[in-house]
């Protein structure tokens, strides 16, 4: 009997392993291939060579749509974080009625494949002849990114004590303080993690932004998806590195520049 | 201590009412006064009314109809941030994102108190909770007792003329409690504030109060000192509901209540005759339950004396006890 | 191109993310004085000699800007906009999606000569009624193949069946890929009664499983570098610009024929500056501009005029010659059965 728990524990760290594997393997391929000389996969790698950065980071077609995914979404970002999280307070407080249909339409951008929101946004910007706009960029991936800050933010009010904005109160904090001094500082966490969700949303978009993209003002992932049926080679790898790390570390510098550890017993 | 400079004030609410579903009332018509300084405590079981009450006191929730005075202001229609009042939640509701000192400051803070000034009284607050030291902490890093402490020191520190507590003691475990009471007993006596105390707990009530108003179904049921409600309870309800007593019906709808420890033991042939059913040894006391000749049951409590055995299951007893000790209530 | 520009610029001047939105409302209206034409056109290295080098000299010349979108996809894009505004001045794609959007009614189905001169110089198949609109290059679709896999240069459409490259030969998913599409074709002209015999063709293709396939060339062509697959229906462009390196790849030319694979222009009936598209189209028809084109992609040019330096000269379909062994599928009458035809052949490639 006493080998059982070994095995169980066995299976339970091979499962884990399994589904680590499963969800690191494409970019453990994605590297290889990125560091590989040659144009196309190949396996073994035949040297390691940073020529596809190289070639990336030269590129004024890569480098202008990094920039442009980077600058979208960050705005969206800060739209999302605003719209969202005031969206959560009002159907969490607002005692509005029917906040339940509301909350699941603010949600339901999340519901609809993004490829007919992209087509429907487009198709609305042309009949009101403004065009593409990158601001119509910017509202169609708000409109898929605001659901993420809505969900984690009304999480967080959900277990919010509300007696702790009454003790700022009754201790002499007006409405506004009590919101900026204490309901602001509590629900940050929530926003912020939804926040991440929208930067990685908007920066990784493309069925929204390939409808939304202007010529030449194309965005990382329509820019290489366009890429990739010409010239298929390392350098869409080392996009896609370099995107993920990006990724990567907007999540550890909001982490450490905000914190995103909850005070809120959750 | 200067904490003590703001004077008390008197708390009057005249036949205020609440209710949440325009049907049932929560608080239905209450008025009370409670005197400067007076440690005042609302007591009653759950869903009474007790927390509503406090709530309209404090202005978190409106009233229907009736007035709220503190000291000589009319506060029905102030809103909270502007009453000047102290609070202590059973919850402690301390801010999670402010470290001790910062929470107890708030207050202060908020009334622009200036820098050098709060420091000061920060820490003369924080040492009166006896919690010098904790300063830098955040409230995630203590133990209940010591939040709740904390929570008090924040609404002390304002010198409130009014010190609200809404069941502050109820999520500390036993002991503590007991603790905590004392303390915060002393505490009130020391800064001579006016406090209104929410609790179901009646020995709390007893042990702590100056005045006790006992609520039911949004109604005050009684007022009175712990001695007053304990000795001479007005109705059936605030009679069972402090502590142990015995109701000898009466014809017309009244009854008699006499407490278990008012009646005396004696041999057959006294006013009620009986025997005993069970006896439970509490320590300094033995509690008998006594079955009368006509089937009701009887509690009496009697002191152990060295000289006197424990009596024994099934002895036959008189029950007798003075006059005075026997109190009508009213319904 | 240049009405774009100066809304980048200005996003990236723009550091803070308030500034940025402020500043991109404004340039659509600050250009509208000069015309503007709105054309689809590809990336990669076409793409580069078209916004560095060819575009710039058509404004330029014709004073006028050119937008030109290269994301895909393009025939959506231009069916979701009002047909008297159409997003697309301009419409560039391959011959069969021409042949969808001259269906939907979004393409003119005919360029008129009078209005692009330089169609008196293009040879036939660039006009004729298997083309809507005009094609200004074509490529030749073959077979690719490895050249150090002691292969045989395949002659016939047949060698890619051989057995031996079971597992190793490359084809596409048909109902996405023109140049599978145009290989089911070519499948039923071989083994079956012509190019419209479709069930020779479906049983030709149950015969060339297990095969591998790819949404793109581009995926083909990183195939046969790697070695992923031995041998591959591919166009000769995508081989040739491996020329002169010593990737072990090489393109033949099957002796039933090769299959054209058009790069055609057509004008959207909407457009409001349809004298600057004929301009355009007639422009990319020049034999200097194709010369260049055609050198630096490998793609055959349409014009009969251009003289091709020796080494593209010896390969590309530049003489009535070598058009004569270009076989032009019948798109409409494709596109008419595509839907059929994508149940079957994605049931036979997935069982």
């Amino acid at each position: 009997m006493s080998a059982r728990p070994d095995a169980g524990h066995i299976a339970y760290l091979a499962v884990n392993g399994a589904i680590i594997t499963f969800l690191l393997a494409p970019i453990a391929i994605i590297t290889v291939f990125a560091l590989n000389p040659t144009p196309y996969i190949s396996f073994p790698p035949v040297g390691i060579s940073l020529r596809w950065f190289e070639k990336f980071f030269s590129s004024p077609e890569f480098m202008g749509a990094l920039w442009l995914s980077l600058q979208v979404a960050v705005v969206v970002l800060v739209l999302s974080m605003v719209i969202g999280g005031l969206c959560a307070l009002a159907l969490a407080r607002g005692n509005i009625p029917g906040s339940r249909v509301l909350t699941a339409f603010f949600m339901s951008p999340l519901m609809l494949p993004a490829i007919l929101t992209g087509l429907a946004l487009f198709q609305l910007y042309l009949l009101l002849d403004i065009g593409r706009p990158v601001w119509g960029l910017i509202m169609g991936h708000t409109l898929v990114a605001v659901p993420y800050v809505l969900r984690t933010t009304l999480a967080v009010l959900h277990n919010f004590d509300r007696r702790i904005e009454e003790a700022a109160a009754v201790h002499g904090a007006s409405p506004a303080r009590v919101f900026f001094e204490v309901t602001l500082p509590l629900i940050r966490p929530g926003v912020f993690a939804g926040g991440i969700f929208a930067f990685i949303v908007s920066f990784d978009q493309f069925p929204i932004s390939l409808f939304l993209v202007m010529p030449q003002g194309e965005t990382l992932p329509v820019v290489l998806f366009n890429y990739m049926k010409f010239d298929l080679d390392g350098a869409i790898a080392a996009a896609s590195m370099v995107s993920i790390l990006m990724a990567v570390s907007v999540v550890v510098i909001l982490e450490k520049v905000i914190g995103l550890k909850s005070y809120v017993k959750l | 201590m200067d904490q003590s400079a703001s004077s008390p004030a008197s708390i009057g609410l005249d036949a205020v009412s609440k209710s949440y579903d325009g049907r049932v009332r929560a608080v239905d018509a209450v008025s009370l006064d409670v005197k400067p300084g007076e440690f005042f405590s609302l007591l009653g079981p759950s869903g009474c009314g007790k927390t509503t009450t406090l709530r309209m006191i404090a202005g978190f929730e409106t009233v229907d109809t009736g007035r709220i005075r503190v000291g000589d202001r009319d506060v029905t229609d102030v809103p909270v941030h502007k009453r000047d009042m102290g609070m202590v939640f059973q919850s402690y509701a301390l801010f999670p994102h402010r470290t001790v000192a910062e929470n107890v400051a708030f207050g202060l803070r908020m009334r622009k108190v200036p820098k050098a000034e709060i420091e000061e009284r920060v820490r003369a607050a924080l040492a009166l909770v006896a919690l010098t030291g904790f300063e830098d902490r955040r409230p995630g890093q203590l133990s209940g007792g010591q939040q709740q402490r904390v929570a008090l020191a924040r609404a002390i520190v304002i010198r409130p003329p009014v010190l609200l507590c809404d069941e502050p003691l109820g999520a500390l475990d036993r002991k503590l409690r007991q603790q905590m009471q004392f303390e915060l007993k002393q505490l009130q006596k020391e800064l001579g504030v006016t406090l209104v105390f929410v609790t179901h707990d009646q020995e709390e009530a007893l042990a702590m109060s100056d005045r006790i108003a006992v609520m039911n179904a949004g109604r005050i049921e009684q007022i009175g000192t712990p001695t007053e409600i304990y000795d001479r309870p007005r109705t059936r309800f605030v009679a069972d509901f402090i502590g142990e007593i015995n109701l000898i019906e009466r014809p017309g709808g009244k009854a008699l209540a006499v407490r278990p420890e008012k009646i005396v033991l004696g041999a057959p042939g006294a006013v009620l005759d009986g025997t005993i059913d069970s006896a439970s040894f509490l320590g300094g006391q033995t509690l008998y339950r006594v079955a009368l000749s006509d089937g009701r049951q009887m509690l009496v409590k009697e002191t152990n004396a060295g000289e006197r055995p424990v009596r024994s299951v099934g002895d036959k007893v008189g029950l007798a006890w003075a006059a005075a000790d026997g109190v009508e209530l009213e319904a | 191109m240049t009405t774009i520009k100066p809304d980048r610029r200005s996003i990236l001047k723009a550091g803070a993310a308030g500034a940025a939105l402020a500043a991109l409302g404004a340039p659509h209206i600050a250009n509208a004085q000069a015309a503007t034409l709105k054309i689809t056109t590809w990336g990669g290295k076409w793409g580069e000699i078209m916004k560095g080098d060819l575009l710039p000299a058509f404004e330029r010349e014709f004073k006028c800007t050119v937008s030109a979108d290269q994301a895909f996809p393009f025939l959506p894009k231009l069916q979701a906009s009002p047909r008297g505004n159409p997003i697309y001045d301009v419409l560039h794609a391959n011959s069969n999606e021409q042949w969808k959007a001259v269906e939907f009614g979004i393409v003119e189905p005919k360029v008129d000569p009078k209005n692009v001169p330089n169609l008196k110089d293009v040879y036939p198949y660039a006009i004729n009624d298997k083309i809507a609109g005009v094609s200004i290059f074509t490529s030749g679709i073959g077979l690719g193949y490895r050249t150090d896999k002691g292969l045989g240069k395949p002659t016939s459409w047949k060698d890619l069946a051989d057995p031996k490259l079971a597992g190793q030969r490359g084809g596409y998913l048909i109902p996405v890929n023109s140049l599978g599409q145009a290989h089911l074709m070519m499948l039923g002209q071989i083994y079956g009664s012509g190019m419209q015999d479709l069930d020779a063709a479906y049983k030709a293709l149950e015969a060339l499983k297990p095969i591998k396939l790819f949404d793109f060339t581009g995926q083909m062509e990183k195939a046969l570098l790697s070695a992923e697959v031995t041998m591959g229906v591919i166009h000769d462009s995508g081989v040739y610009r491996y020329e002169g390196t010593p990737e072990p790849v090489d393109f033949a030319l099957p002796s039933e024929g090769v299959l054209a694979l058009e790069q055609v222009l057509t004008v959207t009936p909407g457009s409001k500056v349809k004298e600057l598209a004929y301009a355009y189209i007639d422009y990319m028809l020049r034999p200097d501009v194709q010369k260049k084109l055609a050198e630096a992609v490998w793609y055959s040019p349409s014009n009969t005029k251009v003289q091709l330096d020796a080494k593209y000269d010896a390969k590309l379909f530049n003489t009535p010659e070598k058009v004569a062994r270009l076989i032009q599928p019948d798109w409409k009458w494709y596109n008419a059965r595509k839907d059929a035809i994508d149940l079957r052949v994605t049931r036979i490639l997935r069982g």
